[in-house]
């Protein structure tokens, strides 16, 4: 329960979506199985770049079962536009269903077969000739900005975004002249989403109606139907997307790559029912990749450690064909570099460079180097001024006195409480205790403990993006009374079915077993932004209430009218709308609806009969969140193997619509940021082959690899209708930091030293190596 | 990820199955536990006209205890070994191995015969002088460990030849026992391993795995763990002429360093058990 | 290409009939053939633990094995762990009181897994807990809720 718990808001109500899917009744795109569908297979080019000389499909067609074997002749020129959204331009990466003359990433898809079942659409995936003369392969992204060669021919340069934010004179003054002037060049390493269900579409085009329902393991389904439209030329009003249970996406789905955009496509030129399931092997390699970064940081600083300028200069590496964009944020890692810290000045150029490797794409919290670069310079900071990094933290915070601060890029930062959380994360994991702690472990036995922290504002829900900042909630009540919310989300975990309830009871006044949320369908559902972007509770929880505040008005209204009561002085409260202080004069909420709907003569006059309404909520354009993040760790110094003891999350989300389903929300993350630093690592050799192809290379944290997360949670509500924030991609962004960071910290017992992850064994010993330790 | 076509045969008694492998040659594989060969066969990294599943076999099955000796029916169930006193070591390498779903299907003749190089049972095999039953059409054979392993998944089992028992001589008297492993999670394959049996006095032996195409024996590291030369002396030694491959999991100077800490925590480990 | 073969499977309690290709897999029968599709893929090679199932009372990986070779065989999948009217069972009921799911993709995997693991050991320790579910990949709890979960259901059975 929090300080500001209501009814149903406020607290952790146990989720309605669980009943399904723990009795393994949820519905995951792979499970639709409609009569006369057909499987599909890609074959994908294995040689990073290069051209096709031959291609060869008459045996595969030839296989019994097989029903079409689709290559680029057979489909591109009937492509539209495979843009996965026209929110952000991917500054012309050409986007074709199918590889033409060249391949331009292992994993690139050449064929499409379509046949009765899987199996045999691999078994005829491997009878399609294919011989592709290598080129070499641009794999590495510092090297790929000057390169001659070009992973996109049509392109003039491998640079595709290039956002400088120049230095000022004062600050070149700073950088030049101050005290102390630390620089350090940070790299964040290839890891990738990884949702438990890879993707999928199962597509129906009927040719008789011309229309197309497509089922997808999407987070976005208007979005999707949106993209499909485009590709296939169909119109949007004959297009229906369906996501009624999705496996996780962190991302990935959020929007719609070319290989489900070309299954729909195929759907429709052959006008049959199509299924495509991934499967791992093509989810580790061909869906999207992420966090390859490297940034050259440079903070000046005054002698007593105070921050008096920085400078970013990041480079992030965006695959072949990124998705949304360049697929990572480019600008806003250096627009956010400076993150909950004073600092008087600070510019940034930030770069994102194609390479013949897997797309980048959204992974939560996409910009979130800023943070990794940011947080891991602080502690370089410190150890320079020889301060504490908690110490040097607190001098430099952004403190609730100082707010709203403007930060350096422009940005304004308000209701956030990051000295707060500072705080209150430092006293739960009793931050001092532990370096008296850490060195008497260390004098005594010579073990290597270290303490980390991963200090962060969130830019959540922002308004400013189109469509993204906008929602819309259908909020209707039958003639017997029970609601249905209708909504454009993509709910996959967050609980939307639940939390969404929450709300609209709230705001309603109903029990919430009589509300019902509808998603994941743009049959029945208002256009949306999908699920992602941290921005559930307050877009769509806004619009909720705002739909939510005309229904209740016009049923106080009717029960006025009912009652002869003056609207103001009535309440609803458990499904009764009653005279506030007279719970005899009441009518029920029930008998309100059946009213509007069916017995309209006893409505006031003029109104219409009915009970539904329709509100939209455009965000502001950011609603700031914020975390602290800190951890123990203990660096084995015989094996190299890092082991997180205690992890701690002190965040303000503003007001938590559930509490149980934040923390859940920022205990993935942690995790995935855990595995992100300490073991997930995708790996490409220098011709651009992936070895990590596999759950046995690419390793992800199980139950023995996490401790248990310990939270402290802070309200401070937004300016936004609930007070919420958004929260879901917080717990991915301070942790890998936070852990790097504790690791630096034990390592520099010892005087080794890291700046770049994966932190495995490999690292750490060759880190203790050079230290001599 | 669907496996190839293959022809699935599902003998009842070994003879039958042992008629099929001479029959079909390099084009059949014997199917035991699966947990090795299955996801080989669905990443299609390897495929075969034939699959002898060797699961309804009844004599296949089982342990006993003949003449000093604890007798494995290949068939047998990994985490049957979890509760095998009489060998140590088979009790303590087993719940390393994957996990819990695993050791409910894998088997022990299936791990000795696919004879991964990180894997325990080899390790094992070796350190205790195993013998290896063999059957084929043909007859019997009964290999020594050390003459079994032959490199990465590669024994000195002839093609129509099925694994049928493995032999694991007990150790009477006072005796110290260690497995230790590092791997990057639980239940992973060993970034490097070893297994340590000792008598002091009498015998000693350390056999390491995950550091070379097979597991490998230290006689050097043996005879001076006999001698009673400090752990860190005998790790060393049992390194000493180790070269380990790279890969993306660690590289080969890792896996040396971590393979002396094994040692060195296993002999450590035996002496102790042993109230040496 | 395959040889087919005829098989009689007990599938929750329930005797089918059905004739299988020797190399579709156990998880791809219950889903496709039995229409039981709570059983899902997450990787078809053995890491994920997503396809657990109990095949005579042991959870396996049910994508690492051949439905030819349940013939015979006690099979439960997840929608043959609670009551038959939908009721959850005690291990159910602690999964949903802990919010031990967020996608639930790979719940099914967990539910069969940590339903193995009480009827073996009904009084864990947190070491075995943690032991026991390492074979099963969750991407959206970070495992909190599922190892309270366990917690909370050895209570209950204990």
């Amino acid at each position: 329960m929090t300080a500001t718990a209501g009814r149903f808001v406020g607290q952790s109500v146990l989720r309605r979506e669980d009943a399904r899917l723990l009795t393994g009744r949820g519905r995951y795109v792979d499970d639709v199985m409609l009569p006369g569908m057909l499987h599909c297979a890609f074959v994908r080019s294995d040689i990073a770049r290069g051209t096709v000389t031959r291609l060869d499909v008459a045996a595969a067609c030839a296989l019994d079962g097989v029903v079409a074997v689709l290559t680029a002749a057979d489909l591109n020129a009937h492509a539209g536009s495979m843009q996965p959204t026209l929110l952000l331009n991917a500054n012309g990466a050409p986007l074709r269903p199918l590889a033409e003359r060249d391949v331009r990433f292992v994993g690139d898809p050449i064929a499409l077969v379509v046949a009765q079942s899987r199996y045999l659409a691999e078994d005829a995936a491997e009878l399609v000739e294919v011989e592709i003369e290598p080129l070499p392969a641009i794999v590495d992204v510092e090297r790929a900005v000057d390169a001659p060669d070009r992973v996109h021919p049509e392109l003039g340069s491998n640079v595709g975004d290039d956002v400088p934010f120049p230095r000022s004179e004062a600050l070149e003054a700073a950088l030049r002249d101050s005290p102390l002037v630390v620089t350090e060049t940070f790299r964040q390493h290839r890891q990738t989403n990884v949702p438990m269900e890879t993707r999928g579409i199962v597509a129906a085009y009927d040719p008789a109606s011309a229309e197309l329902h497509a089922w997808m393991s999407t987070q976005n389904p208007h979005e999707a139907r949106l993209a499909i439209s485009r590709v296939t030329g169909l119109p949007a009003n004959r297009i229906r997307v369906t996501a009624r249970d999705v496996g996780g996406g962190f991302g990935q789905k959020f929007f719609t790559f070319r290989d489900e955009l070309t299954v729909a496509l195929a759907a429709r030129r052959l006008g049959r029912t199509l299924k495509w399931i991934e499967d791992r092997r093509e989810n580790l390699i061909a869906a999207n990749h992420a966090r390859v970064d490297v940034a050259t940081c440079t903070l000046a600083l005054d002698d007593d450690g105070r921050l008096l300028g920085a400078y970013v200069d990041h480079l992030e590496d965006a695959g072949a064909y990124p998705t949304g964009g360049m697929g990572g944020a480019g600008a806003l890692v250096g627009m956010l570099f400076t993150g909950p810290y004073k600092v008087p000045q600070a510019a940034f150029r930030s770069r994102a460079v194609f390479t013949n490797t897997c797309a980048r794409g959204a992974y939560r919290g996409p910009w979130m180097f800023e943070t990794v670069a940011r947080e891991q310079m602080a502690d370089v900071a410190a150890r320079a001024v020889g301060l504490d990094p908690l110490e040097w933290r607190r001098r430099n915070v952004v403190r609730a006195g100082d707010l709203p601060y403007t930060l350096p890029s422009g940005m304004p930062l308000d209701n956030v409480t990051a000295a707060e959380t500072l705080e209150q994360a430092a006293e739960i994991i009793g931050y001092d205790a532990f370096r008296v702690e850490q060195r008497r472990v260390f004098e005594s036995e010579g073990r290597l403990l270290g303490i980390g922290l991963g200090l962060y504002v969130e830019p959540t829900s922002m308004g400013a993006m189109d469509p993204l900042g906008t929602d819309t909630a259908i909020v209707r009540v039958a003639p017997t009374g029970e609601v249905t919310v209708a909504l454009g989300t993509g709910s996959h975990g967050q609980g939307i079915e639940t939390t969404m309830a929450q709300v609209v009871a709230e705001e309603l006044g109903v029990d919430i077993d009589d509300v019902v949320v509808v998603q994941g369908d743009t049959a029945s559902t208002p256009f949306g932004r999908g699920t992602g972007g941290s921005g559930t509770a307050v877009i769509a929880g806004s619009a909720c209430r705002a739909a939510s505040e005309a229904v209740r008005a016009k049923v106080v209204e009717i029960a006025a009218h009912l009652m002869e009561a003056a609207p103001g002085d009535l309440e609803i409260v458990d499904g009764v709308v009653s005279v506030k202080g007279t719970p005899a004069r009441s009518v029920p909420w029930k008998e309100v609806a059946r009213i509007a709907h069916l017995d309209t003569a006893r409505l006031p006059a003029g109104m219409a009969p009915g009970l539904e309404a329709t509100a939209s909520y455009q965000a502001p354009p950011i609603t700031w969140s914020n975390a602290c993040h800190a951890c123990t760790v203990e660096v084995d110094r015989t094996t190299g193997l890092v082991r997180v003891l205690r992890y701690v999350v002190s965040e303000d989300c503003g007001v938590m619509i559930n509490p149980m389903v934040v923390e859940g929300q920022i205990a993935g993350g942690v995790v995935q940021g855990l595995g992100g630093t300490l073991l997930e690592h995708v790996v490409y050799d220098a011709d651009g082959n992936p070895l990590t192809t596999t759950f046995m290379d690419y390793l992800v944290p199980t139950a023995t690899e996490v401790p248990e997360i310990e939270y402290g949670h802070i309200e401070t509500p937004s300016p936004t209708p609930g007070g919420h924030k958004g929260m879901g991609e917080g717990g991915a962004i301070g942790s890998p930091p936070c852990i790097f960071n504790a690791v630096a910290d034990a390592l520099a017992l010892v005087g080794a030293r890291i700046d770049r992850t994966p932190l495995g064994p490999d690292a750490i010993l060759t880190a203790l190596d050079t230290a001599g330790a | 990820m669907k496996p190839a076509g293959f022809a699935y045969h599902a003998p009842d008694d070994l003879d039958h199955a042992l008629d099929l492998l001479a029959e079909l040659g390099d084009d059949a594989k014997v199917l035991a536990g699966g947990q090795s060969l299955v996801p080989i066969l669905a990443l299609r990294l390897a495929r075969f006209d034939h699959l002898v599943d060797l699961n309804r076999i009844g004599v296949l099955r089982g342990v006993e205890r003949a003449d000093g000796a604890l007798v494995v029916r290949a068939m047998t169930r990994q985490r049957a070994m979890e509760r095998v006193d009489d060998v140590p070591l088979l009790a303590r390498a087993t719940p390393l191995i994957g996990h819990f779903q695993i050791r409910n299907r894998g088997t022990v003749g299936g791990s000795l015969a696919h004879a991964d190089p990180a894997s325990e049972y080899p390790a094992v095999a070796l350190a205790l002088d195993a013998d290896l039953e063999l059957a084929s059409r043909r007859g019997r054979r009964s290999v020594p460990a050390s003459e079994f392993f032959q490199s990465t998944w590669t024994t000195t089992a002839d093609p129509d030849e099925v694994l049928v028992a493995a032999r694991f001589p007990r150790w009477e008297g006072r005796a110290g026992f260690a497995v230790e492993e590092v791997a990057r999670r639980h239940g992973d394959f060993a970034l490097a391993g070893a297994v340590c049996a000792y008598e002091p006095g009498a015998r000693a032996a350390i056999a390491l795995f995950g550091v070379a195409p097979t597991a490998v024996r230290a006689p050097a590291a043996e005879k001076a763990m006999l001698a009673g030369v400090p752990a860190d002396e005998v790790a060393h030694e049992a390194v000493r002429d180790l070269q380990p491959a790279d890969d993306v999991h660690a590289s080969s100077a890792t896996r040396v360093r971590l393979a002396r800490a094994v040692v060195r925590r296993a002999v450590t480990g035996a002496r102790e058990e042993a109230g040496a | 290409m395959s040889s087919q073969h005829d098989i009689v499977v007990s599938v929750n309690g329930e005797r089918r009939h059905a004739r299988v290709d020797a190399r579709v897999t156990l998880a791809d029968f219950v889903r496709e053939q039995c229409g039981l599709t709570g059983t899902h893929l997450g990787c078809e090679h053995g890491v994920c633990g997503a396809c657990t199932v109990l095949v005579d009372g042991d959870a396996v990986r049910s994508c690492l094995l051949f439905a030819v070779q349940a013939d015979g065989a006690e099979v439960t999948t997840v929608e043959g762990i609670g009551g038959p009217d939908g009721a959850l069972s005690p291990v159910q009921e602690a999964f949903r009181a802990e919010h031990g799911l967020q996608c639930g993709f790979c719940t099914p995997g967990f539910v069969v897994t940590v339903t193995a693991l009480l009827a073996e050991n009904p009084a864990p320790s947190d070491a075995e807990i943690r032991e026991a579910l390492s074979g099963n990949i969750c991407r959206c709890t970070g495992y909190q809720g599922i190892v309270r979960a366990v917690r909370r259901a050895a209570g209950t059975s204990a």
